[in-house]
């Protein structure tokens, strides 16, 4: 076996290759750098709603920000990572929500059994589509998801269990044996796109993420890398189902009431996609724009309830004509441009080391 | 040594045209064998049949002494085959490193527990990233690490393919046409890079090239194909003094 000595080669030639040191050393700077912001922003988040002035319904509004954001994530996973369209997450949305919400009607779970059993499902469920799915590309596999989410909302409409229009209504949500208000549930809802946050950095800064960024960028490329096209591509689906359903039983337990009225409407898949579009697809920050974007537009707009819906798809398409990768993209260039710069110009100081 | 990779009578029909006509090869263990012919000979599309790319009418494909007909390419990876592009396939705006570090995806483990850092799964990561950096230096690509791929000049690109194939620890390597459109110095440094890799790494390596000096003076064995079929084979020496070779190049001579 001719495949042994090379193995043995390259590890005794491992010594940690303190040539590239300085990179790493710069690199984990910037993941520092990072980390603060991000410790700051968590620690804004505990503490403004302490204010006197801030109010149940703000942080109720916030909430449903939130949701709006960690679906996001959860498309983002799918669309910016891996390079695949869902038009169809509106379903995992209503999978998750109906999931929490009949287990905590029959069995009245705890919350937070109620959100990790609706990833579950939900991812499950994701990755049995993405069986059906995965061999579509492109534009087929975007109508192939948003036939999945008229399923879904059929489903809902019509089997009794889910109560239909009429809609099942939830008692007052419960973490560890206590029940919380708006202020625990957006502690909660905090909680939660932290660690859905943390997940997903991880996925994409992991063996995993570069198969999925392999699939996207290069396809020959990547099976030329030994990725599993198939297995990576139901993995990814059934990850990023796996988080939007977190956001859909967060989105039954915002308001305690589930309804085939909300969850049989193509328009939430739309939104999703929206925000992940506007706020940019391939950068974690972005989605957290485009679920601001996506939930306040219409919440400043009230009054003009309709107009609200024009804007979106003016900005949508500006978004597209003008910063394709999204408008976080646009907010972070400068930041990610200095950074680049800096790190090629220490990768590119090696030579030196390397002739001197 | 004993033989590494064996196809059989392999056909590839593109509709009435036949890419392959039971064309037939060895390659031993350890060696660098040559694969020349005229263009539209079929050199491409055998080379994307034995790294599984391209499905075949009929034939076998051996490698590592077990049959791969049901393969996938992400098999032969894991098998041990790592190939390159004529026209180059790489991530473009990726960087260096990782497009080299996306070449040793076999040896992520489990992708559960990647995705999870798990404190295993990490050190496979840190593994993965100095062979990544050592490969890189041994291809003189170290400069570039930080630099997106797109951004290199094309014999940087090449280079870079290599080193992504390199970084599955392959076994056998298959090189298509490495040198085309580089210019002298930049072939005669893949020229000493496959030297590199056979006579150090131990890999053993399939080359299609249209660059005759290089081919002369690599190869160990060389197979000449044309019009889909085996024309020739044998030593450099050989193949340069055979009539059918010499005819299929520069055309019958009418008399």
């Amino acid at each position: 076996m001719s495949k042994v000595p090379i193995t043995k080669a390259a590890s005794n030639n491992l010594e940690s290759s303190p040539k590239y040191a300085p990179v790493r050393a710069l690199k984990q700077r910037y993941t520092r750098q990072n980390l603060i912001a991000v410790a700051i922003l968590v620690a804004l988040a505990i503490l403004i709603p302490l204010l006197p002035q801030v109010k149940g319904w703000m942080l109720s509004q916030v909430s449903l920000v939130i949701i709006y954001i960690i679906a996001a994530m959860g498309v983002a996973v799918l669309v910016g990572f891996t390079g695949l369209v869902s038009v169809g997450h509106g379903g995992f949305l209503a999978i998750g929500a109906y999931t929490s919400a009949l287990l905590t009607k029959y069995f009245g779970v705890d919350l937070i059994i109620g959100l990790i059993s609706a990833m579950f499902v939900s991812a499950f469920l994701g990755a049995l589509l993405a069986v059906v799915f995965v061999r579509l590309s492109g534009a087929f596999m975007a109508i192939g998801t948003l036939g999945f989410a008229f399923f879904v909302g059929t489903v809902v409409n019509n089997v009794s269990i889910f109560e239909g229009r009429d809609g099942i209504f939830l008692d007052n949500n419960v973490i560890l044996g206590i029940r919380i208000e708006d202020f625990g549930f957006y502690y909660t809802s905090v909680a939660s796109l932290l660690l859905v946050t943390l997940a997903v950095y991880c996925l994409v800064n992991s063996g995993t993420g570069r198969a999925f960024m392999a699939l996207r960028d290069s396809e020959n490329a990547a099976k030329a890398s030994g990725v599993n096209r198939l297995l990576y591509r139901v993995l990814a689906f059934a990850i990023s189902a796996g988080i939007t359903g977190i956001a859909g039983a967060l989105n039954a337990h915002v308001v305690n009431y589930v309804s085939a009225e909300v969850y049989a409407d193509i328009w939430y898949s739309v939104d999703i996609l929206i925000a992940v579009v506007v706020g940019g697809p391939a950068i974690l920050f972005g989605p957290y724009l485009g679920g601001i974007f996506v939930v306040m537009l219409p919440f400043f707009l009230e009054r003009l309830a309709d107009f609200s819906f024009i804007l979106k798809g003016v900005v949508l398409i500006a978004v597209l004509r003008f910063a394709p990768a999204g408008v976080g993209e646009l907010i972070l260039r400068p930041l990610r441009i200095a950074r680049r710069r800096k790190l090629r110009s220490v990768a590119a100081g090696l030579r030196e080391s390397e002739v001197g | 040594m004993g033989e590494h990779l064996r196809c059989q009578d392999i056909q590839v029909s593109f509709g009435g045209v036949r890419a392959c006509n039971n064309l037939s090869l060895t390659v031993p263990r350890g060696k660098i064998i040559g694969l020349i012919g005229p263009n539209g000979a079929g050199k491409t599309t055998l080379f994307n049949v034995l790294s599984r790319f391209q499905s075949y009418d009929a034939g076998d494909v051996y490698f590592e002494g077990k049959l791969a007909n049901d393969r996938m390419p992400h098999h032969m990876v894991s098998m041990g085959m790592a190939r390159t592009f004529q026209n180059i396939n790489l991530f473009k705006d990726q960087t260096t490193l990782q497009n080299i570090m996306t070449g040793a995806h076999g040896q992520i483990g489990n992708p559960i527990s990647a995705m999870c850092w798990l404190p295993a799964a990490r050190r496979r990561e840190r593994q993965i990233e100095d062979y990544a950096i050592h490969v890189a230096d041994m291809l003189n690509l170290t400069p570039e690490l930080e630099n997106e791929v797109g951004n290199l000049p094309y014999g940087h690109q090449k280079r870079v393919e290599l080193a992504r194939a390199l970084a599955s620890r392959p076994s056998m390597l298959l090189l298509d046409e490495p040198v085309a459109g580089c210019n002298d110095s930049e072939t005669q440094e893949l020229k000493e890079l496959v030297f590199k890799v056979n006579r150090e790494m131990g890999v053993t390596v399939l080359l299609v090239e249209h660059d005759m000096s290089m081919v002369m003076e690599v190869c160990d064995f060389i197979y000449v194909i044309n019009f889909g079929a085996n024309l020739a084979m044998g030593t450099p020496g050989e193949v340069r003094a055979n009539k059918d070779v010499i005819a299929a190049y520069l055309g019958e001579d009418d008399d």
